[in-house]
């Protein structure tokens, strides 16, 4: 983790996600302990980005292995859930090390067993349950295969959150309808819950829950003095019960929650100062005000000069207005945060050192270029080609974001840059969505409307959450408006706020602006920026592809209307050459053109 | 009170100006409509205070309650959106083309109209309870500006004419001025303040003001003023359009634009270090 935590005096005041655990394990009456848990308390960053895991697995008893599987599974997610993205939400990060621990566990199996193994042999390999409770923020988040148990303890009640995925046979005789290791995939259910400070959740494996009342279990908590004793308590008076299977049991309770914010992510810094307005040659912070890059009514950029290094930064702060704006201050600190998660030639990088700051604003990779709207502007009949490749690189992008589970939302000419090797860079990320922050914190969707509206997709007039598909309807616009000038639906999108005055938006065929755009490139563009969300491209890379090469499953090429098809400028020039003929015909009518001589004026004198 | 630097503000002149042009029709005309209503009730107040007090200073004064209740309700007035428009297009913000600003300008034009000849209508019953006696003191006051308004200016021909264009200008100087003060500062009252000034000015000195006009004069008409619609319109509401147009656009729009969004670079003066 690169990020800088806050110091000590200013992280003390705030709360924070803290718990109390209790857990305890034994065989039981069998020889061997084929349960397996583990729980880990990251700090920082860690805590606030991906939580605390406690997580436990059960050993299938026919299996030698099963002990091994029941660790294998409990020590990958331990360590592989907090490799993963911090952007990504819970669920995600957590299904996709699930996901990939099985995939490795039913690999071994067939390594050892054959491809096609008999149900018998089946059950002799690396196969195990696996319950995991995450809490992040102000939530729990449960992930359960198999037939442990996770709990919500509350009052007098015990109310499990998972089911058991168990196949009953009749007198007696059952089997784990679900396990890891036993087929390629898994289906992982999943739940989520709010949290309160107080509750207590109870993991537990099959030869303990099954064998304990609510009410013994709750008392068995009540009258111990701390929950590693209730646990072992509990696990003693389930086998005193009956149970003939290993005992675990893990108990944690939450004491107290963050307040649930971006501030739990990037510290104490949306408590710092904004920064006032700088001027050039003005030190500041460990930087030198070169020039100011931008200036408008939400941001100042301005390129500096890092002091230490000497490197050129761009370094952003929040204008006046905004400077008050908890919501815009938590965007601008984001940013940063962000960028430091992104790693793409078609993304701004974020700068390379950290310092501590007294001010608030944010720091990222110097570009030197143009952006795309001057581009634009000094190109407004581009070749095809060119279009393609920004196209493109800005595709390239944005997928990098969205494989981060992040939806920029603000794609526009005046975000992207054009470096002087004709790269294209997405630079601001002020507005992007991160599904792993949205648990912190729902941010105002306000964002996505800042700026100039002409890019944003039409569901979010609606108040339709953004998606992968609204930054193609930005992409495809861009693509649109440096072919043509001018934009798919006219400028209007934004006022059309109901699904019919949307109904009522027309599409501009590109060719209709730039008869050189062949009409499948025009169709792909249609489909981009499609008003409904579902009807556009599934992935940016096929509307990359349909740009490049004709798809023929697109498109009623030629039937378009003739009026719609033609260039209106050989239809000017048709008419001009009408026109003139029928002004010549007019001059050279004879009333018109004056009396020619008659006759009767030729004979007389 | 903050306040924003100007290329802060000029900024969002430019984001309003898009707007207006973006702005569906109902929305352009509800909010014109009421902007017109506003102003020409503020300006029956103001007459009644002179006619009243016989201090025109007076009524000078308190006019400039009407334009702040409108921008703080965000309505718009002819003469604000002859300024923020055009910013849009120089601005080459997407979209926004000089057929919208005509398109805008129309829309706002004809909501002005029809709420200062709505509040007309009803200041005029309440002169005359209900046309059924002779105007009040303040009813014949309005009669008397409408003729020396109109046909003041037509004894003097083409001068006369050019007098109200110049007047025209001058109002929308300051008054567009008022538009660019409700950006600079980001709390109420130092909007109200900055609005106040530029406002108090222009009424003051009697300038042109379109909007104003389409109440006065309607309202003269009805208290029995000596003039004809044809003066009103050509030798007042014509000009004053043609004025407020000009001056708002040169005066304010396009100045703000070049020197706070076309910033030129900073004249290095030889041997000197920019201070910071």
């Amino acid at each position: 983790m690169t990020d800088v935590l806050p110091p000590a005096s200013h992280a003390g005041v705030k709360n924070r996600l803290a718990i109390t655990l209790g857990h305890y394990s034994s065989a039981g009456a069998k020889l061997e302990n084929q349960d397996f848990h583990g729980a880990l308390q990251p700090e920082g960053a860690d805590l606030a980005a991906k939580g605390i895991v406690l997580c436990l697995a059960d050993g299938i008893s026919t299996s030698a292995l099963g002990a091994t599987a029941a660790e294998t599974a409990v020590k990958t997610f331990l360590s592989d859930y907090y490799c993963t993205s911090p952007a990504w939400s819970v669920r995600t990060s957590a299904e996709r090390v699930i996901a990939a621990t099985n995939s490795w566990m039913h690999a071994q199996n067939r390594r050892v067993l054959g491809p096609v193994p008999s149900d018998s042999e089946r059950e002799r390999g690396l196969v195990c349950t696996f319950s995991a409770l995450i809490l992040k923020s102000r939530s729990a988040h449960v992930f359960h295969i198999g037939d442990a148990q996770v709990a919500r303890i509350s009052g007098q009640s015990v109310e499990p959150l998972t089911e058991l995925h168990r196949v009953d046979l009749g007198g007696g005789e059952s089997y784990l309808g679900r396990a890891m290791g036993v087929n390629r995939a898994v289906e992982i259910d999943y739940r989520q819950v709010p949290l309160v400070p107080g509750d207590l959740f109870m993991l537990s494996t099959d030869g303990v829950h099954e064998y304990l009342s609510a009410r013994m279990i709750v008392d068995i908590i009540e009258a111990a003095a701390t929950l590693d004793v209730a646990a072992r308590i509990i696990a003693a008076t389930a086998q005193a019960g009956g149970s003939g299977d290993n005992l675990t049991v893990q108990l944690v309770r939450i004491e107290s929650l963050p307040d649930g914010g971006i501030e739990d992510l990037v510290g104490a810094e949306t408590s710092l100062p904004p920064a006032s307005v700088l001027a050039e040659g003005q030190g500041f912070e460990g930087y030198t005000i070169l020039r100011q890059i931008h200036s408008g009514s939400r941001s100042h950029v301005y390129l500096a000069c890092d002091d230490a290094s000497g490197a050129e930064v761009a370094l952003k702060i929040l204008s006046t207005e905004l400077a008050e704006d908890p919501a815009a201050l938590s965007s601008l600190l984001l940013e940063e945060w962000i960028l430091r998660r992104l790693d793409h030639p078609n993304l701004l990088r974020a700068a390379t050192h950290y310092r501590a700051r007294r001010f608030a604003f944010s720091v990222s990779q110097y570009v030197a270029g143009q952006s795309l709207h001057a581009w634009m502007l000094d190109h407004p009949m581009p070749d095809l080609a060119t279009v393609r490749e920004v196209v493109k690189q800005l595709a390239s992008g944005l997928q990098a974001l969205h494989r981060r589970e992040m939806v920029h939302r603000d794609i526009r000419p005046h975000n992207v840059l054009l470096d002087r090797d004709g790269r294209a860079i997405i630079i601001d990320f002020g507005s992007v969505q991160v599904a792993g922050l949205d648990e912190l914190a729902q941010r105002p969707l306000e964002a996505a409307f800042a700026g100039t509206i002409q890019y944003s997709a039409p569901e979010l007039y609606l108040g339709y959450p953004a998606t992968r598909q609204s930054d193609l309807y930005s992409l495809g616009v861009v693509a649109y408006q440096m072919l043509t000038g001018h934009l798919p639906y006219g400028p209007r999108v934004a006022a059309a706020g109901t699904r019919a005055a949307q109904r009522k938006l027309t599409y501009t065929p590109v060719m209709h602006y730039n008869p050189d755009v062949p009409d499948w490139m025009d169709a792909a563009i249609r489909k981009a920026v499609n008003l409904d969300p579902a009807r556009r491209y599934g992935e940016l890379s096929e509307f990359v592809v349909d740009l490049t090469k004709p798809n023929a499953s697109l498109a009623p090429a030629g039937l378009m209307p003739l009026f719609q098809r033609g260039s209106v400028r050989a239809w000017k020039i048709v008419s001009g050459i009408l026109a003139a003929a029928l002004l010549a015909s007019l001059l050279t009518r004879p009333d018109v053109a004056g009396p020619s001589p008659t006759p009767e004026q030729e004979i007389i004198p | 009170m903050s306040y924003l630097a100007p290329s802060e503000f000029v900024t969002k002149l430019v984001d309003a100006g898009e707007s207006k042009i973006l702005m569906s029709t109902k929305d352009t005309l509800i909010r014109a409509y009421m902007a017109g209503a506003t102003l020409a009730l503020a300006a029956a107040f103001a007459v009644t205070i002179n006619v009243q007090t016989g201090q025109p200073l007076a009524g000078a004064v308190l006019f400039p309650v009407g334009f702040c209740i409108l921008y703080l309700l965000g309505y718009d007035l002819l003469t604000g959106v002859f300024v923020l428009a055009p910013l849009a297009v120089w601005d080459k913000r997407p979209g926004c083309t000089w057929n919208g600003v005509l398109r805008n300008w129309g829309l706002v034009f004809v909501g002005n109209f029809a709420g200062a000849l709505t509040t007309a209508v009803m200041m005029a019953v309440y002169f005359t309870y209900g046309f059924s006696t002779d105007p009040s003191e303040v009813g014949q006051k309005l009669a008397g500006i409408g003729v020396a308004r109109t046909l003041g200016y037509e004894q003097y021909g083409a001068a006369g004419w050019l007098t109200i264009f110049v007047r025209g200008m001058l109002c929308n100087w300051m008054v567009s001025t008022g538009v660019v003060g409700a950006q600079v500062s980001t709390s109420v009252s130092g909007k109200v303040i900055a609005m106040w000034m530029p406002i108090m000015l222009f009424f003051y000195m009697t300038f042109e003001h379109s909007i104003v006009n389409m109440f006065l004069f309607p309202t003269a008409l009805m208290m029995g003023g000596a003039f004809t619609l044809g003066d009103y319109f050509w030798w007042n509401e014509v000009p004053t359009v043609l004025g407020n147009l000009v001056g708002g656009v040169t005066f304010t729009g396009l100045m703000l634009y070049s020197t706070h969004i076309r910033t030129s670079p900073k004249r290095q003066a030889a041997g000197l270090k920019v201070a910071a």
